[in-house]
């Protein structure tokens, strides 16, 4: 006798071991094993990673509303496999509803509803609820634009149905959204509906262990009477339907790159709300229906067809379970999918049509990207948003703020006396200075007037266009659009032969004039140089009336002011495009 | 999907099926007596010895064919499961003050120890934390030169405070009592208290702060 054995006896003699074996595994299936009874299994199956992978995600989870966003990227970015098995656990979700609703028409079709097995139907209807109630809770979780703005809707649906405000209070730990709202939901996603699942789950197989299948209704007396085992026979199909569940389910996730982690939630910001594909049907309902209609869409349609489908024990009269016999209850099923499916089509039609929707999203990833790579370098403990404190542009808008906004103004727009900033160095910007000088947003409220203005009839507009076009074609590869060559050739010629400007400004490197030297005249290097000390004689010389902050501030920072003033010209120069753009 | 290897109904007695769990057919299962009680009655019109017997190859194929396909799914997830749960392993989590740390002027340290408290970034996992207390030292003179130890006790981690009347540190958790030195005078730590690389810049003493292995006779960084 094998070791294994003995120990299988000792079990066995304590907890009847075999027995549970052989009832479990020797289950006849009348009529036969069938790859159409697979459906439950597999939702177990994928319920059961569920649980599993939900356990490896909390251990890497913080249900804060400060720390989630930042424990979220870290797993799906940093932790070995997190993006994958994050990606499993959300398209796992989107895996258990297709199957779900398989498994029901499959139910459906079998006449399984039927007595005495209207119990079974029930706690399977049930438990389909709570999939969706896992989805909903689980949504919110990441605290990224995504979940917090799409829950947003859901909650708000539950306050707009009479009765239903202290429920959204309580469900959501108060009237807005915070740190209570996602303990409360991470709290129901992972201990009160697993528990609730647990159970009815034990019930719908203790009851589905009492009935047995629900073979087709054609079989004959002596073809029900052929059956299989469980063991082997229809526990290998359930098993193959697994394994290609799983199969697809990994592909999915791997050519996806997981599920996504937008930004983290910005309560001021707005957001393309869209809840889960499978939700969508009901997002699209609440379009057709305004003012006192709205409950319409979010109670009375939902409500009737959740009737619908607890009633249809009651509403099949049908003699047998012959799909002929039962064709209004099938129609009515059928019909009832239909208009789930049109629906969400016609959701996701009308996004793929919509630009301002489809500009939203992907700025919104744009963002998330962002976030993302900022969050690689430890998010601040004030969490969520604070990760773009990690931006180096963040600190160069606090040294601005603290530095320079006394006079060029809060949003760079020019203050009483020091010019404006915003799009500096651009085309546009050197053709208007030419133009004016002494306008408020060049020089006009400073001191510096010794350039005169050049009007059209002393520089015509083609002239002005080939200049501007040298100085810019000084820049390097900091302009965009990069400069034209015989453009900028020809502003040469003009400058060197004909015009004046070269009396006043010099354009080599180095070279000191009376004017400010305009080789890579707004380049970050020469911004930078000009920040740290205006006097000196290739910028404003002694004339200069900004101070030099070469001494107030160290290089990064002069580096950083200088990359945040290059930002905002609006041509969309290479230094820090993602700046943001004020009026 | 048809299921062409095999006809339905065909299925064998119950002692072949019990193969699930134990492979060895020859040997019969305790219970699996010739007057057990017959497996549960499953009307098996092509069933009978002869039928069960037939069956064998094909049972054993699907139960195989099974096992190859459940593990394919629980390696599926089970495998960057693992990878997940290691990560700790072989990644550094937290991390902050392995650099010198400002801890103050020279001046201030003497031959009684000064308790000084180390600040730096730190990092933990997701967060990162500008200028935290990562530890403290006890830093003073031991015959003209600048010592730093750790606070913490090497036995097993409580902060280690220091008796001025007895000139001694002193463990409050286990009683573990150390000379000026470091040295153990009595109790439970099993080696010295852990002293921390001290350096001075112009007047400025700076102390690279390190945690290191707790319960060990070796000093060994962590």
């Amino acid at each position: 006798m094998s070791r294994a054995r003995k120990v299988l006896d000792w079990l066995d003699e304590r907890a009847g071991i075999y027995a549970l074996w052989d009832q479990a595994a020797n289950e006849p299936v009348p009529g036969g094993a069938r790859l159409r009874y697979v459906f439950g299994s597999v939702l177990v199956y994928l319920f059961m990673q569920q649980v599993v992978l939900g356990i490896v995600l909390a251990s890497y989870y913080s249900p804060s509303a400060t720390d989630a966003w930042a424990s979220v990227a870290h797993l799906q970015d940093q932790v070995t496999a997190g993006w994958f098995l994050r990606g499993l656990h959300g398209h796992g979700a989107s895996a258990m509803v297709v199957v779900l609703v398989l498994h029901l028409v499959q139910v459906v079709w079998a006449g399984a509803y039927r007595k005495p097995r209207e119990l079974n139907w029930w706690t399977g209807l049930a438990m389909g609820g709570l999939v969706f109630a896992f989805a909903l809770t689980g949504y919110l979780l990441p605290w990224d634009q995504k979940g917090y703005w799409a829950t947003q809707v859901a909650t708000g649906i539950l306050g707009s149905v009479p009765g239903g405000e202290p429920l959204r209070i309580l469900l959501q730990g108060g009237h807005e959204y915070g740190n209570l709202t996602i303990t409360r939901f991470f709290a129901l996603h992972v201990f009160v509906l697993p528990g609730l699942l647990l159970l009815l789950l034990v019930a719908h197989i203790g009851l589905f262990r009492r009935h047995g299948v629900t073979p087709p209704a054609h079989l004959s007396e002596s073809e029900l009477a052929r059956a299989d085992r469980f063991i082997p026979h229809q526990i290998f199909y359930d098993v193959l339907a697994m394994a290609v569940t799983a199969g697809i389910l990994v592909a999915w996730t791997i050519r996806s790159h997981g599920a996504e982690l937008f930004a983290p939630a910005q309560p001021a910001s707005n957001f393309p709300a869209r809840p889960e594909w499978y939700f969508l049907f009901l997002f699209q309902l609440l379009k057709y229906f305004e003012g006192p209609l709205v409950l319409v869409g979010t109670v009375v349609i939902p409500g009737a067809a959740t009737a619908f489908l607890v009633a249809l024990p009651f509403l099949d009269r049908a003699q047998s379970r012959r799909p002929k016999e039962r064709m209004p209850v099938l129609a009515g099923m059928g019909a009832l999918l239909a208009g789930v499916v049109a629906l969400g089509v016609a959701a996701k039609v009308e996004d793929a049509g919509d630009e301002a929707f489809q500009k939203a999203l992907a700025e919104a990833r744009a963002e998330a990207e962002r976030a993302r790579a900022l969050a690689a370098g430890g998010v601040l403990p004030e969490g969520g948003e604070a990760v773009f404190r990690n931006d180096p542009q963040y600190e160069a808008r606090r040294i601005y703020a603290e530095r320079c906004a006394g006079c060029h103004g809060r949003f760079m727009e020019g203050g009483d006396d020091a010019p404006a900033l915003v799009d500096f160095g651009s085309r546009a910007w050197l053709a208007r200075l030419v133009r004016n000088p002494r306008a408020p947003e060049f020089f006009g409220k400073t001191e510096h007037d010794t350039m005169d203005p050049y009007s059209p009839e002393d520089l015509p507009d083609d002239q002005l266009a080939a200049v501007v076009e040298y100085i810019v074609s000084t820049m390097g590869d900091e302009i965009a659009p990069p400069a034209d060559p015989a453009l900028a050739a020809k502003g040469k010629k003009l400058w060197e032969d004909e015009l004046e400007c070269n009396s006043c400004h010099e354009i080599e490197a180095g070279a000191e004039g009376d004017g400010p030297n305009l080789y890579g005249h707004g380049t970050v290097a020469w911004i930078a140089g000009l920040i740290a000390n205006p006097k000196d004689p290739r910028y404003f010389g002694e004339e200069a009336q900004m101070p030099a902050f070469g001494e107030k501030l160290d290089e990064a920072e002069i580096q950083a002011l200088a990359r945040l003033v290059a930002a905002q010209r609006a041509s969309g120069a290479k230094a820090g495009a993602s700046a943001g753009q004020h009026d | 999907m048809p299921a062409p290897a095999y006809q339905p109904g065909r299925t064998g007695r119950f002692r072949v099926t019990f193969a699930a769990v134990e492979p060895s057919l020859e040997t019969p299962m305790p219970h699996d007596r010739d007057d057990a009680p017959p497996a549960p009655e499953v009307p098996d019109a092509a069933g009978g010895p002869s039928a069960a017997s037939g069956d064998v190859p094909r049972r054993r194929f699907l139960l195989g064919a099974t096992g190859l396909l459940g593990a394919g799914v629980a390696a599926a997830a089970g495998v960057p499961i693992v990878g997940a749960a290691v990560y700790p392993l072989d990644h550094e989590v937290t991390s902050g003050g392995g650099d010198f740390i400002p801890a103050g002027p020279s001046g201030a340290f003497g031959d009684d120890p000064v308790r000084v408290d180390l600040h730096a970034d730190r990092r933990d996992a997701w967060n990162r934390f500008e200028d935290v207390r990562v530890g403290s030292a006890w830093v003073l003179r031991l015959e003209g030169r600048l010592v730093a130890f750790s606070t913490v006790c090497p036995h097993l981690g409580c902060a280690i405070d220091y008796d001025p009347k007895a000139r001694r540190f002193v463990c409050p958790c286990h009683n573990s009592v150390f000379e000026l030195d470091g040295t153990v005078v009595e109790g439970p730590s099993p080696r010295p208290m852990d002293r921390l690389d001290v350096r001075q810049e112009e007047k400025l003493v700076q102390i690279r702060y390190q945690r290191f292995k707790q319960g060990v006779k070796e000093k060994v960084p962590l």
